[in-house]
């Protein structure tokens, strides 16, 4: 009789494992399949309620994201700081909890005893060696869950946990490229006497911060900006929007490049301490003869003129964006004179695995030539990324001064003048 | 012959990390530890050996300059070891290398940091 009980216990375990790591259950969307998992978990389990609280990095938060007969927690959008009540003990401590005493002695969120909830039995959802989350399921009539019910749940919190993760990383993926496809100017602006191209590539795995930003002043002044910001991901993208949005207002405001990135670096250092980022910021006169140009650890871009090898512009080194506010930032004029060509670019364009810096810039400005900026572009990219997925993101622009240009001097060999504003 | 990993010894009482060959976005989370396990480490001074090092990209510098600024807070400072131009190059574009100190060999940085021994 005890045997025949134990095969039909040994069954039933057997059909409650295949029911949480089923196959098909992987068809499903990572939502879809958090909301199947915890159903199926409370018939497993034979429990009332199943519910997934998932913690918010950010406050130090659980909060009850899917449910299965306890929904209003969702809906109600209960909040548990870890180390505080049942699921919050349960995420501070990584282990599992079980109760059977269900009061406001025991649990912080009114909605459970309320309802009249009796036991309780919850697990860490666990997933790359982080607690992300608490699955927990709780019955109305009182019982003694066991240890083979924690088994049970932990091994639904290990597939939940996966398809959280994965449901986190492709709400982030989507949120960067929109983020970076609104960032990136959807069209280049038109400027009369100048022409211009640009690229923009995502890198292959984790998406970075490089953006790049072109746009007419009121006074008729081009002005350009290359950025890159240290760190991957949605965290990076946000901050590379912020920069994007104060470098726009700063750039009304005032016509010193360095006044700029000095009003960005304190606005870093105030708002964002904890990021860094190399930054380009250049004005082009509306003559498009001469650029004003700042760097603050960012490459120096790449003139071409016609006819002749394209080489680094030679221009003030200044400290990267997030360092040091004070730090003093040196303007360079660079004179253009027509039919000349200037290439900006992020480091992701020149960088390549196993290969020096100095290496990638050369190959680059070998790529570069002062011909049409579409063709300069396609020259570039063919020559420097080929078929290879980039590792980072790539950003490019191209903008040439027109040839033969009417009622501009031509400057003197002096091309790399510096003039130390 | 590559090493992803990054080491920390404790060398003459001063904690010393040595960075793999290539120090990018793949990596740089190895590195943030390595360098959190040094600052926790005694007197908040401690050195990054950079000598097998040719490439570091932005991730690697926000480890380096989050470490250093951390130090500086705490009265110490991260002293780097960079006999190569490969990375002194990227330093050099970055600004950076006016931020940290820097030495061609390691005897060089041990020895500017008081109680060393």
């Amino acid at each position: 009789m005890t045997t025949r009980l134990d095969q039909v216990s040994v069954e039933a375990r057997l059909r409650a494992i295949q029911s949480i790591t089923d196959a098909a259950l992987s068809r499903l969307d990572d939502r879809e399949l958090l909301a199947e998992l915890l159903d199926r978990t409370r018939d497993i389990l034979r429990a009332d309620t199943a519910a997934a609280l998932l913690l918010d990095f950010s406050s130090g938060q659980l909060i009850a994201t899917a449910a299965a007969g306890l929904e209003e927690e969702v809906r109600q959008g209960v909040r548990i700081p870890v180390g505080r009540g049942f699921a919050g003990r349960i995420a501070a401590e990584h282990r599992p909890v079980i109760l059977d005493r269900v009061d406001h002695t025991t649990v912080l969120n009114p909605i459970l005893w309320s309802k009249g909830i009796k036991s309780m039995v919850g697990v860490p959802m666990v997933a790359s060696g982080r607690v992300i989350g608490v699955l927990h399921v709780g019955s109305l009539l009182p019982r003694q869950f066991t240890s083979q019910d924690v088994e049970l749940l932990q091994l639904a919190a290990d597939r939940a946990a996966a398809a959280v993760q994965s449901m986190t990383a492709q709400a982030d993926r989507t949120a960067v490229e929109a983020l970076q496809r609104s960032l990136v100017p959807s069209a280049l602006p038109a400027v009369d006497g100048a022409e211009m191209a640009a690229r923009y590539v995502p890198g292959s795995g984790v998406v970075g911060g490089d953006w790049y930003d072109v746009f007419t002043l009121p006074s008729g002044e081009l002005c350009v900006v290359m950025g890159d910001v240290a760190g991957s991901g949605l965290a990076a993208a946000v901050i590379m929007g912020r920069m994007r949005s104060v470098l726009r207002a700063y750039a009304l405001e005032t016509q010193d490049p360095a006044e700029v990135l000095r009003r960005l670096d304190r606005k870093i250092h105030h708002f964002e301490p904890e990021a860094l980022a190399t930054v380009l910021y250049a004005v082009l006169d509306p003559a498009l003869d001469r650029m004003r140009i700042c760097l603050a650890g960012h490459f120096p871009p790449v003139i071409a003129l016609p006819g002749k090898p394209a080489g680094p512009a030679e221009v003030a080194r200044g400290l990267m964006i997030g360092v040091d506010p004070a730090e003093p930032r040196q303007v360079t004029t660079v004179p253009i004179p027509p039919g000349a060509l200037l290439c900006f670019y992020t480091d992701g364009l020149i960088e390549r695995s196993g290969e020096l810096i100095d290496d990638g810039l050369e190959r680059l400005c070998r790529a570069v030539s002062a011909e049409f900026p579409e063709a300069a572009c396609a020259s570039v990219m063919g020559t420097l990324v080929g078929n290879e997925p980039a590792r980072d993101d790539i950003a490019l622009l191209v903008i040439r001064r027109r040839p033969g240009q009417a009622g501009s001097r031509v400057h003197s060999s002096s091309l790399l003048a510096r003039d130390g504003r | 012959m590559y090493d992803a990993g990054f080491t920390v010894e404790v060398v003459t009482g001063v904690p010393v990390v040595t960075a793999p060959e290539e120090i990018d976005i793949t990596n740089a989370d190895h590195l943030r530890v390595a360098l959190l396990e040094s600052a926790a480490h005694g007197t908040g001074t401690f050195v990054v050996d950079l000598t097998r090092t040719r490439f570091c990209d932005t991730a690697g510098l926000h480890a380096l300059v989050g470490a250093h600024k951390r130090a500086q807070a705490e009265g110490g400072e991260v002293l780097l070891v960079m006999p190569g131009d490969a990375v002194l190059r990227i330093f050099a574009i970055t600004g950076l290398d006016r931020v940290f100190r820097s030495f061609t060999n390691l005897e060089d940085a041990l020895a500017q940091i008081p109680g060393a021994a």
